[in-house]
């Protein structure tokens, strides 16, 4: 019989075979030279991760990123787990943007099982997922203006954001994990009266958005600090594989709304909202302006919809039924997070468990995009830089 | 949407994948449920190849991301590459089956894409298949004392190996209870430390 340490042991001379080398330039050369670490943990960053900054006087000369520090190992807890106790373990994913994760597993699963849900659940994840896209960039603009050292500006943006939480928290029943969407449809209708509830915060919400606009556009100081730094060409952006707004604020209109529509987004008028320059300045436009763009959705969203089931008539398997046999296939549907792409490729052997769950997620390139973007900067800007990408280090490490 | 149906549809990059590589894609076909994937197996030899001429010639160029299954009945793994574009709506699937041997490999895509890199440690860190010719092949986000260890895979001790089978029978209660007997838990498996 094989030791299944000897197994290890050759496994990991194997490995190692693999392993590069630090090269020359990964190290300090002279005395003008210096690393600085900042992280893993930093009052700048939203979750652990390292980046090691070779400087030289002020500017830094190259950047490295080292993270797994929040690593959950959630490919393999959900090839652990039947299909429906996936769902909450999506939420984790990254807490800011739960629903997008929950919408990105469940519509995966349902084009396994295909169905569709009915038309009424298919607007209450719509809305869900836009009030989870408001929430998310409130919350992440606030952070970026306290690494500005913008503090009032975070308290501002969590001012909107208790709003737009206690809109969500009437429906889902919480304000951040919320496991709501179920395969095929919602788990409980919209509550009586929240109609008009939502549209008086979501005028109010865009109204405030204008003033935020004026405010940023207007203030001298804070843009001398973000006009023109950070900035990311086309050529970038396309070859480091970005999504979401820190793509569209280079010019490049993809939005996964538009180009794979998933739900009833293809019955709504909305615009993609881009900007020219990719600088910090234009990544916080595009999401100030994106905020609005979702209030609109979810007005027409809110009118469009009609009373009607949330479940369609036949499934095949009851609504809270544990255990689901999923016919087996491989699915893969995009649905547009706060921070970009979401996807996650699911492969059903037959049995009530996935056999892999890929999560295919924003945050992953956009931390992979940060290295290259510091380099040649000062180390002040740094912050504002790494913020203004609003990547969430919970979901890269999964 | 800027699907232009003239230049790139999902039934034209079919074709000009089967004409252009007959010995290497095999099982072509287009996924019939939307986004309507183009989902292709290719030989591993000639990987690069196919994701050049796919960039180059057809506009994909943004890599969506590589991840890898692991068949342990049938002893091999599946390299997947999801391959789209800022261009048109298209989405390939390929995939390259790896033997399940002692050191697995397959050529990198970072000539490629770019951003390949990470995606290609990850794969290598979590399920063992090497990347000839990447720059960087160290793990990323698992710890040094997990190197060779390989979590992905079906082997890796902490996996359960009892599922229900499919099809579902039709009394969803007996199944439930036969299959997951309450007080018969074989948890925590059978663990081993590092030395």
């Amino acid at each position: 019989m094989v030791n299944k340490h000897d197994v290890k042991k050759r496994m990991r001379q194997l490995a190692a075979e693999y392993i590069h080398e630090p090269q020359r330039e990964d190290y300090v050369l002279d005395d003008s030279e210096m690393m600085v670490h900042i992280g893993p943990q930093h009052p700048i960053q939203p979750g652990p991760f390292l980046i090691d900054l070779k400087v030289r006087g002020e500017t830094v000369q190259k950047a490295k990123l080292y993270m797994g520090y929040g690593h959950k190992g959630m490919e393999k807890l959900l090839e652990s787990l039947t299909y429906l106790q996936g769902i909450p373990i999506t939420d984790r994913a990254c807490y800011l943007a739960s629903l997008s994760n929950n919408e990105a597993y469940v519509s995966s699963v349902e084009r396994l099982l295909d169905i569709e849900p009915p038309e009424r659940s298919q607007y209450i994840r719509v809305i869900l997922q836009e009030l989870s896209r408001i929430q998310s960039h409130l919350l992440g603009t606030g952070e970026y203006a306290t690494d500005l050292g913008f503090v009032t500006m975070f308290l501002f943006m969590i001012r909107e954001r208790e709003y737009v939480l206690s809109l969500i928290e009437d429906i889902t029943g919480a304000r951040v994990t919320h496991a709501f969407p179920r395969f095929g449809g919602v788990r409980e209708d919209l509550p009586d009266g929240w109609r008009e509830k939502a549209i008086d915060m979501l005028h109010l919400v865009n109204e405030r958005c204008d003033m935020y606009r004026e405010l940023f556009s207007t203030d001298r100081t804070y843009r001398m600090r973000t006009v023109d730094i950070g900035v990311l060409t086309k050529e970038d952006v396309i070859k480091a594989g970005l999504t979401g707004p820190a793509l569209r604020a280079s010019g490049i209109d993809y939005d996964v709304r538009k180009v794979y529509p998933t739900l009833t987004y293809p019955d709504i008028d909305f615009k993609v909202q881009t900007e020219k320059n990719g600088d910090i300045f234009d990544r916080i436009m595009v999401r100030i302006g994106e905020i609005q763009e979702s209030c609109w959705i979810i007005e027409q969203a809110l009118d469009q919809m009609k009373p009607g089931p949330l479940f369609p008539e036949e499934l095949p398997f009851g609504r809270r039924t544990p255990v689901m046999r999923v016919p087996p296939g491989e699915a893969y549907v995009p649905v547009e997070d706060p921070r970009g792409e979401i996807a996650m490729y699911i492969v059903s052997d037959g049995t009530d468990k996935p056999y892999r769950v890929k999560i295919r997620g924003p945050a992953f390139a956009l931390m992979q995009g940060l290295p290259p973007m510091l380099e040649n900067v000062y180390i002040a800007d740094v912050p504002a830089i790494a913020a203004s990408m609003d990547s969430c280090n919970s979901e890269a490490d999964r | 949407m800027r699907m232009d149906g003239e230049t790139n549809s999902p039934e034209l990059i079919l074709g000009s994948l089967k004409s252009q590589f007959p010995d290497v894609v095999s099982d072509a076909l287009i996924d019939p449920r939307p986004p309507y994937m183009v989902c292709a197996n290719v030989d591993k030899e000639r990987i690069v190849d196919v994701c050049s001429y796919l960039k180059d010639d057809r506009q994909f160029n943004r890599l969506s991301g590589i991840t890898s299954v692991d068949f342990l009945e049938e002893s091999k793994f599946e390299v997947v590459y999801m391959i789209a574009s800022y261009d048109h709506s298209v989405i390939v699937k390929l995939k390259a089956e790896v033997p399940r041997d002692e050191s697995p490999s397959i050529d990198t895509v970072t000539t490629v894409w770019w951003n390949a890199n990470w995606y290609e440690r990850e794969v290598y860190e979590m399920m063992g298949i090497y990347f000839n010719g990447h720059p960087e092949l160290t793990p990323l986000v698992l710890t040094d004392d997990m190197i060779g260890e390989y979590p992905l895979r079906k082997d890796y001790p902490e996996y359960p190996q009892t599922t229900a089978k499919y099809p579902y029978s039709d009394d969803q209660e007996s199944v439930v209870e036969s299959e997951y007997p309450l007080e018969e838990k074989p948890w925590p498996a059978e663990r081993y430390y590092p030395e």
